[in-house]
């Protein structure tokens, strides 16, 4: 028997019993539904999130402590970069620019009478403002007594906040500095790729004179400012090559020696956050979409349960084709492609079900819609894996029916 | 086939040499004690008995659905004791046809793809298959029930559906059991002088039946009891 009449019986006796077909079908269709579903919304989530970090530039390379284990992000933030540090790899060729960031405790910011509470202001350089857009205004001086805002930040007044406007800025020891608003930016290269999520106010003060964390250099002795973290600009084209110099100027760095136990000082890349973020994002979408597979597990039972039924009701036709001539292999053939035509046709029908529902959670969750074509191809082979492996005890119980008591089955 | 067709004449096509069957249920139930038989090519045999004679055990070694316990069946030369299960099944499929008291049409496929099943489990072409299988749907007398189910047809049409089905494959024996068991004697008389047809066409035939009337059909009566021969009557 060739495949091709195989394929034709076995449609037809799928068809000659609609409604249970189609509610074994259906079975699989959930199951595979769910896993396209949860896999294209995590492939949504993943370019998103991706998308997102992709805008910061990728050739800069961001120096930060982080726990140990390389898992997470880095929470740990502490100031261990001391000046010398950023002067050390600021010599390193295809370093473009080192901008540290710095924080400045404070507990207000106040503007015409109008004070808003503020724990804390960046502290940071010039070249922060690189590339960046400003809606109005220019970057600040080194030095001067001045303040560049974020729209988010201008917007946080009563009063309509320009360049030119003077802004008291109140400090933990509850002593008052005046400083000139020069700038307003939409956003800024400097920063943790995430810096910018969600909008939120930002006050950027020059680090000098407002940065005041300081330490003694272990390497050279002196009181440095300390920064908890920094963003190297480097040479597009070198970005790698300059990370792992990078990395091997931070062995023998005053973070290195500064840094607390089971904390590390780390050099990496955009691209490394990235990869840590996807590694996460896949990670949580193998999970929920290995629960997913339990449904499929479900559906996958149904048709061994309906093919039981079938061998058992047709108990006499398979007498009586092998009365006629047909194998015992024939026999095994045709009911497994049986059931391999039911788990085709949830797998075919699940796709674009679990599609359409994935589209409706990106949707739902306002994230750009992603396809995962792998996973298309995968629940396909899954869909006719589980008809296979639903339909091997069944169709070796037909194989093994004795014709001689087949044909006389009632 | 062709193999078939060069075969001397004068050879059997069926040979039973001393052949014992013995079920095992609880106790042991001896079908066929020590039954030696030979089928002619071109004969026209009919097996009698009462139930339980061994008439159907007889059948199915003969139809290549059962070994003997002791002894030795063999089909157009072939010892089928010594065959595995994927030989007897190709053997069911080229030399045997069976017809069936109960027709056991598949009901689902049309007269014309009942017809055409055992070719497909033979490999046919589709064009091929469709010929052999219209040709003899017609020479029975049904070229216009091609498309219909057995549901729709008669008894008696089902039973030429079975004939013609039994007939596919070029077989060198038909087995017939009861052919007539299911359909009013009008109906039987009409399937027995399709079957007669056949033999004459030079088909050798093996029939089983209880009834006199219908053994008389063919050209010898083999009378079965407690699965033993007791007499063969030559007519």
């Amino acid at each position: 028997m060739d495949a091709v009449e195989a394929v034709r019986m076995a449609v037809r006796a799928v068809r000659s019993h609609k409604l249970r077909s189609t509610l074994t079908v259906i079975g699989i269709v959930i199951g595979i539904a769910s896993v396209i579903t949860f896999a294209t919304f995590g492939a949504s989530l993943k370019a998103d999130v991706v998308a997102e970090i992709g805008d910061t530039s990728a050739s800069n390379v961001y120096l930060l402590t982080s726990p140990d284990e390389d898992r997470g992000f880095a929470q740990a933030l502490q100031p261990v970069f001391t000046d010398h540090d950023l002067a050390e790899i600021r010599s390193i060729d295809g370093v473009r620019a080192v901008i540290p960031q710095g924080v400045v405790p404070a507990s207000a910011v106040r503007y015409q009478g109008d004070t808003i509470a503020r724990s804390q202001l960046t502290a940071t350089t010039t070249e922060t403002f690189e590339g960046s857009e400003f809606v109005e205004g220019r970057a600040f001086e080194p030095g001067a007594q001045e303040i560049v805002l974020n729209r988010a930040a201008a917007a946080g007044f009563e009063e309509n906040v320009t360049v030119g406007s003077s802004l008291a800025v109140v400090r933990r020891s509850n002593e008052t500095v005046a400083v000139t608003v020069v700038g307003i930016v939409n956003s800024t290269q400097g920063g943790l790729p995430f810096g910018d999520f969600g909008g939120q106010p930002r006050f950027y003060l020059p680090a000098d004179p407002f940065y005041d964390t300081t330490v003694e250099s272990p390497t050279v002795g002196v009181n440095q400012r300390v920064y908890p973290s920094a963003t190297v600009r480097t040479d597009p084209a070198r970005t790698t090559a300059v990370k792992v110099a990078i990395r091997e100027s931070l062995e023998t760095s005053d973070a290195a020696s500064l840094v607390p136990e089971g904390t590390g000082v780390t050099a990496r890349t955009s691209t490394d956050f990235v990869a840590q973020i996807e590694e996460i994002i896949d990670q949580l979408t193998r999970f929920v979409t290995g629960i997913a597979v339990i449904a499929l597990i479900v559906g996958a039972i149904g048709i061994a349960n309906i093919m039981l039924v079938s061998v058992t009701e047709r108990t006499r036709e398979i007498g009586i084709m092998k009365a006629i001539g047909a194998t015992n292999r024939e026999v095994m053939v045709l009911f497994l492609v049986e059931s391999s035509v039911l788990g085709l046709l949830g797998a075919l029908i699940g796709v674009p079900v679990g599609t359409a529902a994935g589209w409706g959670a990106a949707a739902y969750a306002e994230i750009g819609f992603q396809l995962a074509p792998l996973w298309f191809a995968i629940a396909v082979a899954v869909g006719l894996g589980v008809g296979i492996a639903a339909g091997l005890y069944p169709a070796w119980t037909a194989a093994s029916v004795d014709p001689i008591e087949a044909l006389r089955y009632e | 086939m062709d193999v078939n067709t060069q075969r001397s004449a004068a050879e059997p096509v069926v040979v039973l040499d001393g052949v014992r069957k013995r079920y095992e249920m609880g106790t042991t139930v001896e079908a066929l004690a020590q039954v030696s038989l030979e089928l002619e090519r071109g004969s026209f045999t009919a097996v009698m008995g009462p139930s339980g004679s061994g008439k159907s055990t007889l059948l199915n070694l003969v139809g290549a659905l059962d070994t003997p316990t002791s002894g030795h069946v063999s089909l157009d030369g072939r010892d089928l004791g010594a065959t595995t299960e994927r030989e007897r099944a190709a053997i069911r499929g080229e030399r045997v046809g069976f017809v069936f008291q109960t027709f056991n049409l598949m009901p689902r496929l049309t007269a014309l793809e009942n017809v055409e099943l055992p070719l497909v489990f033979q490999e046919w072409g589709r064009a091929e298959r469709r010929e052999r299988a219209t040709d003899l749907l017609e020479s029975v007398g049904l070229g216009d029930r091609l498309d219909h189910r057995p549901a729709e047809l008669s008894g008696g049409q089902r039973q030429r559906v079975g004939i013609a089905r039994a007939l596919a494959p070029e077989p060198s024996l038909l087995l017939a059991d009861e052919p007539t068991g299911n359909v009013d004697t009008a109906t039987g008389d009409r399937i027995m002088g399709r079957l007669q047809a056949v033999h004459e066409a030079g088909r050798t035939i093996l029939l089983v039946t209880h009834e006199r009337r219908i053994a008389e059909y063919a050209d010898r009566i083999v009378h079965l009891r407690d699965g033993l021969i007791e007499e063969v009557e030559e007519l």
